[in-house]
């Protein structure tokens, strides 16, 4: 029997598994063959520790079942919270966009006005009349200036 | 009703309609199994404690899967197993052991266990404890999935088909995670071996 064989025949199946005529030959290779003695050594150990902590293990406490109910119950109110805080949270966003539209619409109520006050002003300086009349002009214009303009121009169709 | 009394199947379906008090009952009666299970992967009692509450409480969340076709443990089984398998994953992984990260107590007992001393002496609390210490130094250097081969099919001699159900892995699956498993464990104890 090759070592190949020995081990695979070790790491098929668990030791205690194997049959009579297996552990036989598993034996006779192992006092011919120094590899596969270790390999048959550390089997036997490793099956034997995890036998030992196979068997360990703990029963649950008394309390064991208040302590899941308990925690049952947490994590349901848990997330009955996360829904309400998610409501919440959509609530709290329609409320400030509603605030939001209240404020641009109040804006454009109370200030945006004040630009048609500015026009009528202009508007009452310059009337319609004073604007075809152009009394304006009239007034930046000197005594003297206006009788030039008269009789100068006079002076000019007599010659 | 007497829920005491109520096979597994109708008390799921109370749970699932939201009687408290009958999944009270499906944890009571389930409990040791499930702490027997988580036991295979935590060894101190507060992360099997642990481990049992987040079993049962994912079972509750998904009563609605179990369609009552097998049998109610094995359903049960498989969440602790996958539910241990996810906890496990997510906690560091041991680096290789050496022979310098033993005991004096763990090298003794390799020492002894090889010779064939240990045959000879009665078994001990002792002993056993160390013999347990030993596997869980070597199991935390290995995966997940080789701890749960290794526990289930060396340890607690399960089939393979038990092992197939309590994963959810096909049989072919855990023959060849089983012979690869055992292989790395006992290459690492021929390490710490040092022969």
């Amino acid at each position: 029997m090759r070592d190949e064989h020995i081990k695979k025949l070790l790491d098929g199946a668990p030791l205690s598994s194997l049959g009579r005529a297996e552990l036989a030959a598993v034996r006779a290779h192992a006092e011919v063959c120094e590899d596969c003695r270790r390999a048959v050594a550390a089997a036997q150990l490793s099956a034997l520790m995890l036998k030992t902590r196979a068997q360990e293990s703990f029963e649950p406490s008394p309390f064991f079942q208040t302590r899941v109910l308990a925690a049952l119950r947490e994590r349901r109110a848990a997330e009955e919270g996360w829904t309400l805080a998610r409501l919440w949270k959509s609530a709290g966003l329609l409320v400030s966009s509603l605030a939001a539209t209240t404020a641009a619409l109040a804006v454009f109520t109370f200030v945006a006005p004040s630009e048609p006050a500015v026009a009528q002003e202009v508007a009452g300086t310059y009337s319609a009349e004073s604007v075809i009349l152009d009394d304006g002009a009239d007034e930046q214009m000197t005594y003297d200036q206006v009788m030039t303009s008269l009789y100068g121009s006079e002076d000019e169709a007599a010659r | 009703m007497d829920l005491e009394q109520a096979p597994d199947e109708e008390l799921a379906r109370l749970a699932r309609a939201g009687d408290e008090s009958a999944f009270g009952e499906i944890v009571r009666r389930h409990s040791p199994r499930v702490f027997r299970t988580a036991s295979r992967f935590f060894r101190r009692r507060e992360q099997v404690e642990e481990a049992a509450q987040e079993v049962f409480l994912k079972a509750f969340t998904q009563l609605d899967t179990y369609e009552g076709r097998g049998s109610f443990e094995g359903w049960l089984t498989r969440i602790t197993t996958n539910t241990c398998l996810n906890l496990l994953r997510s906690a560091r992984r041991r680096p290789e052991l050496t022979s310098s990260d033993l005991s004096e107590d763990e090298g003794d007992w390799l020492e002894n266990n090889l010779a064939g001393e240990a045959a000879e002496q009665q078994p001990s609390i002792e002993r056993a404890v160390v013999a347990a210490d030993l596997a869980e130094k070597v199991l935390s250097t290995m995966s997940e999935d080789d701890r749960v081969v290794l526990m289930m099919m060396d340890g607690e001699e399960a089939s393979v088909k038990e092992v197939a159900e309590a994963t959810g892995w096909s049989e072919s699956n855990v023959k060849v995670k089983a012979m690869r498993a055992r292989r790395r464990m006992r290459e690492a104890v021929e390490k710490l071996l040092g022969i």
